[in-house]
């Protein structure tokens, strides 16, 4: 379905993209669908991204462009534990609160990103692994105070909510995520897994050459829960102490009714 | 087939939970308990985070033990002055349990107060249900008909004041036993997601002297009310009760009843009670390992000020 919209919608895209006669060199780009709906058979979705590089004038461009497709979603406060054994049990001892951590990260390009820009580039632009921030870092020890650390100071924190992202698939790496079809038309497929966070989600479209950012477009992608798990979501964040009554009157019914229907045999 | 939960906030197969809430749904028709003691430790291997599960499991819980307190209800086997004074006691002792939850949830040590709370009780009431088992297997077998000898000589519980008149258990004692055993439950119920009537049960019997027939109803139906205003405070506090992964393990639990109660009347009841000690004991002891093996990853996250 997703792979007919494109085909449909990709000569509409490289047409735009010659209108434009502003930039020398541009990017146009769009996503199969820019709203996601959790429902209960949700197991996960791909968004497609595909767009097309706008070249105006005589297109004598120098070297390959690179697409590197960065989606980001909503950042939350994070903590992390470090178990130590004490007396013989492991248990939760030393935490590190972050104060922005995504809940969803991918970066999608056609080669590895070292290969695309310098570090420093990569670095600014916060793409890649290594390259994410987390925000402010806070240490305590069994619940007590709190104090601000450096980010080096907290790397082994931080590197594992890189590797449980990463094993739970909601950070994502991929230097062969961007596919070409000819010189300027090119897709991508982000894969989200069905633990993925609600939210509003960017998908942020860089254009390189030579290392340099030539143009960036950030699309919105909104994830939502959809049907009876929006309605069960919300009415037990929004209405805690009602959902809670009817949750008990639900399980007194569901009893209820199944004593009935076994007395009848 | 998967499905998502909404509160859990992920994705499990729904033939999983049903046969989790079957499994333990046929053994609680066969032995006669709650089973919630044994499916919260399931619900918790299966990858469910352990807040949900015990907030689920009372939600489940009443549910489940609805049809019994009707029906002993309707059989006036409920002493309803006895079960309020409970109900008094498991009320102060579900905001109790409820507190201890959400300051430790805050420290980030709630899993393990789930974990030790469960390895201290399954390994207490496995262990007793073992020895008590065996020894009357043993006693069978040498022919002597000895039976647990009930005395009637007069307790501790009969000198203390503030005492009630509790007509349907013909008894007269102090409120305070009662009332403390009601909150030791409410406390359970609160942290451990169960019905408590592995305490509940013996307590009455032993400790309160009340008639046998009496004792089941008067349980089930505090149970109710306290694995009820449970369910709330969970809710509240924690937004942790899944109403539908409540609703897949009742809808499992409720079939499974219905053939572990055929499947216990063939086994005896001495030999029934070693099965479950050891059942018991075997949960017990894989939470208890995962205390103290040492984790795959000293890391773990846990979402925002939890």
């Amino acid at each position: 379905m997703s792979k007919l919209i494109t085909k449909l919608l990709l000569p509409y895209v490289a047409l735009l993209g010659f209108i434009d006669p502003v930039h020398a060199e541009g990017i146009v780009t769009d996503l199969s669908k820019h709203e996601v709906a959790i429902r209960s058979n949700f197991t996960g979705a791909d968004i497609l991204v595909f767009g097309a590089i706008e070249r105006a004038g005589d297109s004598a461009s120098t070297g390959p462009a690179d697409v590197v497709i960065e989606v980001t979603g909503p950042e939350t406060t994070e903590t992390v534990r470090r178990k130590d054994k004490v007396s013989g049990i492991w248990m939760n001892y030393e935490a590190t609160r972050f104060e922005r951590v995504p809940g969803f990260y991918a970066v999608l390009s056609s080669r590895p990103l070292e290969n695309i820009a310098p570090a420093s580039l990569l670095k600014v632009e916060q793409l890649g692994f290594n390259n994410i921030s987390f925000g402010k870092a806070w240490s305590s020890v069994l619940g007590g105070e709190e104090n601000l650390r450096t980010p080096d100071e907290v790397a082994p924190f931080s590197t594992a909510i890189l590797r449980s992202r990463a094993k739970d698939k909601l950070y994502v790496a991929d230097s062969n995520g961007v596919v070409f079809m000819g010189d300027t038309l090119f897709r991508a497929s982000i894969p989200l897994p069905a633990s993925v966070p609600v939210g509003l989600y960017t998908v942020k479209v860089y254009l390189l050459r030579d290392g340099h950012v030539v143009d960036a477009i950030s699309s919105p992608l909104l994830i939502a829960k959809s049907g009876v798990e929006r309605v069960i979501y919300r009415f037990a964040y929004g209405q805690p102490f009602l959902y809670g009554i009817v949750a008990v009157l639900l399980a007194i019914f569901a009893g209820w009714t199944a004593a009935l229907i076994f007395r009848e045999h | 087939m998967q499905i998502y939960l909404p509160i859990a906030e992920l994705s499990i197969n729904i033939f999983l939970l049903l046969g989790l809430g079957g499994a333990v749904g046929f053994l609680s028709g066969m032995f006669g308990v709650g089973g919630g003691f044994l499916l919260t430790p399931l619900l918790i291997f299966s990858g469910i985070p352990p807040a949900v599960a015990v907030g689920t499991q009372a939600n489940q819980t009443v549910a489940s033990s609805i049809s019994g307190a009707l029906a002993h209800w309707r059989q006036g086997t409920v002493d309803l002055k006895m079960g309020l004074v409970l109900l008094v006691g498991g009320a102060v002792g579900s905001f109790l349990g409820i507190y201890v939850f959400g300051l430790l949830k805050s420290v980030g040590q709630v899993d393990l107060l789930i974990s030790l709370s469960y390895v201290l009780f399954l390994g207490v009431i496995g262990g007793l249900m073992l020895i008590e088992s065996v020894r009357a297997i043993i006693a069978e077998r040498r022919g002597g008909g000895a039976t647990a000898r009930r005395s009637n000589h007069h307790n501790w519980v009969h000198r203390l004041p503030f005492k009630m008149r509790f007509r349907k258990s013909r008894l007269y004692i102090s409120a305070i036993p009662p009332l403390l055993l009601g909150t030791l439950v409410g406390m359970l119920v609160a942290i451990m997601g169960v019905g408590g009537g592995f305490i509940m049960v013996p307590a009455m019997i032993y400790m309160l002297r009340m008639p046998t027939n009496v004792v089941i109803g008067t349980s089930l139906f505090q149970i109710i009310f306290v694995t009820g205003l449970v369910t709330v405070l969970h809710s509240v506090q924690n937004q942790a009760v899944d109403v539908l992964l409540a609703l897949l393990l009742l809808t499992g639990g409720v079939i499974g009843a219905q053939f572990g109660a055929r499947a216990g009347e063939k086994l005896r009841g001495e030999h029934l009670r070693l099965l479950l000690g050891l059942l018991v004991l075997l949960v017990g002891a894989r939470l208890g390992y995962d205390l103290i093996a040492t984790p795959d990853d000293m890391f773990s996250l846990s979402g925002g000020l939890g």
